[in-house]
């Protein structure tokens, strides 16, 4: 018993050191992979406080870049409108409304923290729960695919962006004849470049084909920007490409973004849980 | 008693600047400013290294809600606590530091300082983007991001030094 005091009191320095580094280290690694305790991000009551302040004297730095954004995407919109569009057949056609239906809607956002610079990044957005955000919800902005909703408190969510290791979108290099689906992945380098895995190299990828969201797992629609191919290599030992791709979105200054409710998800994944299993 | 009140005051000056000026500036080529690491290396000589970690961990603690970090910033700062006193007392003086001064470079001699911080944020860089970055395929990287991020660190906290320092002629 003695020996151990003594123990103790000559590796005192270093115990309360390891138990300081276990408490931070356990706090990182947990983190990592699931979300479990709200308060210690900046989803707590404090911390949104002080950053909404910060966001309110930041968010006017860029704002006339973002106003002649927002204004260059209503002229977009409004150019698609059919009672804008001149009739060049009248009375041959009509749209058979019933034929589409609203399948996504769309929750519009601000960005009140954000970097970009770190192995993982996440945002904070100004909107929770209250505006119906849930785990697992997609988020862009007009110019292509920002990330997926990692947890939502009741007013504020963190946003997993494609800056981040394990961000696993499935994507599609467009292509003539037809498109390869991979994984879209982040190395953590440079914010204008990501990369895509799990494309086969038995098919020749033109530099600067469009990169889109695939939409196979209900989070993002179909066709969303996501980048152009800038650089492909031969992957050495395995028949898979190297593709890095220049992202779409300048994740350096984002600040407007639309998160997105898919309204047949909940019957996408109770029909995709009847596959049975083979174990 | 003034003396603990100026180390509580730039305990938050300093947790708010990393966290909502330095930490939100994005410079590229990975550099990463870090300002916090001053903050421990200006605390006063006779705190002992307990104390000192728990100072290091609050202040990591409160960087890293606000910039969700999860505990990177935490865990760098303690470890830059446990190192600071045997750093210091490698190179500190034969008959022990005077316990009247401060470990600034206006106390200490700036030649003093920059070699004991120089080692103390470069071991904390270190840490920080190895923990951060967490593949040793990518140790290049790592190594570069410590280097360019440690070395305008460095010239960052000698311009704050100088700021501190002429702050304290004035009076």
């Amino acid at each position: 018993m003695r020996n151990l005091i003594a123990f103790l009191q000559r590796f005192r320095i270093f115990l309360v050191f390891a138990v300081l580094q276990i408490l931070a280290l356990s706090w990182y690694v947990t983190y990592l992979s699931f979300p479990r305790n709200q308060f210690l991000t900046t989803n707590n009551d404090i911390a949104i406080q002080i950053l909404e302040w910060e966001h309110d004297l930041t968010k006017h730095f860029n704002l006339s870049k973002n106003n002649t954004q927002l204004q260059w995407e209503n002229i977009y919109w409004r150019k698609r409108q059919p009672k804008f569009m001149y009739q060049l057949s009248r009375n041959k056609f009509k749209i058979d409304d019933t034929l589409y239906q609203q399948q996504y809607t769309y929750i519009p956002a601000e960005v009140i923290n954000s970097s970009v610079s770190r192995r993982n990044n996440y945002f904070t957005l100004n909107v929770g729960t209250a505006q119906g955000i849930k785990r697992g919800m997609g988020v862009f902005c007009h110019e292509g695919v920002v990330g997926v909703i990692h947890y939502a408190s009741e007013h504020y969510s963190l946003v997993k962006t494609v800056l981040t290791e394990d961000i696993n979108i499935d994507v599609n290099i467009h292509m003539k004849k037809s498109d390869l689906p991979g994984l879209l992945i982040w190395d953590g380098r440079d914010p204008r470049y990501g990369m895509i895995t799990g494309i086969n190299n038995d098919l020749r990828i033109k530099k600067w084909s469009k990169v889109e969201t695939r939409g196979g797992s209900g989070i993002f629609p179909k066709g969303l920007p996501v980048g152009k191919v800038s650089y492909t290599e031969p992957i050495e030992g395995q028949a898979l490409w190297k593709v890095e791709i220049r992202l779409a979105v300048d994740y350096r200054r984002l600040q407007r973004v639309y998160v997105i409710k898919n309204i047949h998800l909940a019957e996408q994944t109770a029909l995709e849980a009847r596959i049975p299993n083979e174990d | 008693m003034t003396n603990i009140y100026k180390h509580i005051i730039r305990f938050v000056i300093f947790t708010f600047l990393q966290a909502l000026v330095f930490n939100q500036l994005n410079i590229g080529f990975g550099i990463h400013l870090m300002i916090q690491p001053l903050f421990i290396m200006l605390l006063p000589f006779e705190l002992t290294v307990i104390p000192l970690m728990g100072v290091a961990f609050l202040m990591g603690f409160f960087i890293d809600i606000f910039s969700n970090t999860f505990g990177l910033y935490t865990s760098s700062l303690v470890l830059l606590a446990y190192l600071r006193p045997i750093v210091f007392k490698f190179y500190g003086p034969r008959e022990g530091y005077d316990p009247l001064k401060e470990p600034t470079a206006h106390d200490m001699g700036s030649g003093w300082f920059s070699i004991v911080y120089a080692i103390l944020l470069g071991l904390h860089a270190f840490w920080f983007f190895l923990l951060e970055i967490f593949e040793i395929g990518r140790f290049g990287f790592i190594l570069q991001k410590t280097i360019l991020s440690g070395a305008f660190s460095f010239l960052l906290a000698l311009l704050m030094q100088s700021f501190i320092l002429n702050s304290k002629q004035k009076k």
